[in-house]
């Protein structure tokens, strides 16, 4: 016998041996896990009811697609009552989110691989599709459909045919262009191009020029008006200005006033003697004299104060600018 | 007339003993299975032999095993991928490969390389004690061959299949994601949806089940092969060469069978 039974040969061999088979439960027991969770063990799913009039080429656990992403999968088909087919599809909560109560619903089967089924949303903002609802499946053959849109797909390259023909207005407007842009990299670039030739577009650039010196001169204009002003403005408000010799003026207005009413009252007086004087007749004879040497009296002083009123107020007429036009000249 | 008597007679003692090799076998499978059935099979010795074999069979191949797994995997994933895209049929290249792989070639791959490597040894050496008279020793001795010899290589080898497909699998698994979406973890939803799709509980089941076979199979045949051998020295070799072919046999009919199911 001399088979190696029992022999401590192996160091550790129930460590060894023992971590190996944890570690394939382990990996079984977490596919096994993942297999369930891949296929929707552990996430809620809504259902929705597809109705078709025929399920060509649709098979149980097949996708239905929203975008080109898969969103769920048929998980029963039957054949209803009145010939349609029912197809019930498991669509994960998380991405119910997707379908809404406008969404539609196509089969299409294409020339290779099985048919596919999805869904199309318009709005995304429309109320979100019930649980169990229950929609028509449109179905369409793309195969059917080849015939006429190879007619369209025809005429379609006809009209492309004509738009790039040589006499094609396409091909005009395009030599058109070409002239357009080609002017424009001349030496008066988009204004050559927009008014046709060189010549013009220099008369453009002279105008301009011209504007410009014009510009600068009324800029001239208006600063010299401006010191204008504020001499103007020195004359009438500043220390020796018109307004403070206006001032004085009227002062001396009013002293002269005084006067005049010192003469009025005088006047006065003279008057009340003359009817005290025609009251007594008499006496008016003999006062006469001295009654006419008053009078000549006062009418000079009345001319007198007159006089001064008549000074100041041309004084003043003089002095006040505003009376006077005042014109200011452009160069 | 003599000359066809005598082919008639030739031909049906090799079809009776044939049969009767068969019908061996399967006495002794059942009988094997109906020990390791019983918990009071069990005790240290049998542990021993079981974790000796199991070390034999997966610990010391392990790593290389798993290298060779890990390049023919993603050899095959790759040709999978491109031929599939060449042909703008992308979408099923990953259930395609999957299916390919951890469900048909990887087990049959693992049977295969086990068969190689412990089968045929075992095979030798059941040969050489039934030759050398050891096995009838043993019995006369009062030992239970069945529960301490052969049940626990059976049990093992059983276990070492199960462990290395299940190792080879997962790795086939990471490497069709990396193969087909590359280093980034967005398409994790998408990879686990097709998973989903082909590892259906059926599906899993028969993997198990048919790993299981395997198992058996690998360890049963060399066992009844080797115990069926003549007490002739010259028949050592001829016994290990029918107990391989016989075991190819089995395990090809084995994965016939399991596609037949799944697919017919």
């Amino acid at each position: 016998m001399n088979r190696p039974t029992g022999s401590p040969l192996i160091k550790n061999l129930e460590i060894k041996v023992g971590a190996l088979l944890a570690a394939t439960l382990l990996l079984v027991a977490g596919f096994v896990l993942y297999t369930m969770y891949a296929r929707g063990a552990f996430h809620s799913t809504q259902s929705l009811t597809l109705i078709a009039p025929e399920a060509d080429g649709v098979s149980i656990g097949m996708p239905m697609t929203f975008s080109g992403f898969p969103i769920g999968t048929v998980k029963r088909m039957a054949l209803s009552e009145n010939g349609n087919v029912r197809l019930e599809i498991a669509i994960p909560s998380k991405d119910a989110r997707w379908l809404r109560e406008n969404s539609i619903f196509t089969l299409e089967k294409g020339f290779i691989g099985s048919a596919k089924i999805k869904a199309h949303t318009a709005d995304l903002k429309d109320k979100p599709l019930a649980n169990g609802a229950s929609r028509t499946l449109l179905t369409g053959d793309a195969t059917e459909e080849i015939p006429v849109l190879l007619e369209k797909l025809k005429s379609i390259l006809n009209n492309i045919g004509d738009m790039t023909n040589k006499e094609s207005e396409i091909n005009q407007t395009l030599a058109n262009v070409q002239n357009v842009t080609h002017r424009m990299t001349g030496e008066y670039g988009v204004l050559e191009s927009v008014l046709g030739s060189p010549e013009k577009a220099q008369q453009v650039v002279t105008v301009l020029e011209k504007t410009n010196t014009l510009l600068s001169s009324l800029n001239g204009v208006s600063l010299k008006a401006d010191t204008v002003l504020a001499k103007a403005d020195s004359r009438l408000f500043g220390p020796q200005g018109i307004m403070d010799q206006t001032q004085e003026s009227v002062a001396k207005l009013n002293t002269i006033l005084g006067d005049v009413r010192e003469s009025l009252k005088k006047a006065d007086a003279l008057l009340a003697n003359a009817q005290a004087a025609s009251a007594d007749l008499p006496k008016i004879t003999s006062n006469v004299r001295e009654a006419t040497t008053d009078m000549t009296n006062l009418r000079s002083e009345i001319d007198d104060s007159v006089r001064k009123v008549n000074h100041l107020i041309n004084e003043i007429n003089k002095k006040w600018p505003f009376a006077r036009e005042v014109e200011i000249k452009t160069p | 007339m003599i000359f066809i008597t005598n082919f008639f007679t030739r031909r049906g003692t090799a079809l009776l003993a044939t049969w009767r090799i068969w019908r061996d076998t399967l006495r002794f499978a059942a009988r094997a299975i109906l020990i390791a059935a019983t918990p009071a099979a069990y005790n240290s010795a049998t542990r021993t032999v079981v974790m000796k074999q199991i070390y034999f069979t997966v610990v010391q191949i392990l790593p290389g095993f798993m290298l060779f797994a890990a390049l023919l995997s993603y050899v095959l994933i790759q040709i999978v991928v491109t031929t599939a895209a060449s042909y703008g049929l992308s979408e099923y290249a990953l259930e395609v490969s999957m299916r390919l792989l951890v469900l048909e070639i990887l087990p049959l791959i693992t049977a295969l390389f086990v068969a190689l490597r412990s089968s045929s040894a075992i095979n030798t050496e059941i040969a050489l004690m039934k030759i050398n008279g050891e096995l009838l020793a043993l019995e006369s001795a009062g030992v239970d061959t069945m529960r301490l010899e052969f049940m626990p290589r059976v049990i093992g080898g059983m276990i070492s299949v199960l462990v290395l497909t299940a190792f080879t699998s997962v790795i086939a698994l990471v490497l069709a994601y990396l193969a087909v979406y590359g280093w980034q973890s967005w398409s994790l939803p998408d990879f686990s949806r097709i998973m989903g799709n082909v590892f259906q509980n059926t599906v899993l089941l028969g993997i198990f089940l048919k790993s299981l076979a395997f198992g058996l199979a690998v360890t049963i045949i060399p066992v009844a092969e080797g115990m069926a051998t003549p007490r002739m020295l010259f028949m050592a070799p001829i016994s290990v060469l029918r107990g391989m072919v016989r075991l190819f046999f089995l395990i090809m009919l084995i994965e016939v069978a399991s596609l037949a199911l799944k697919y017919i």
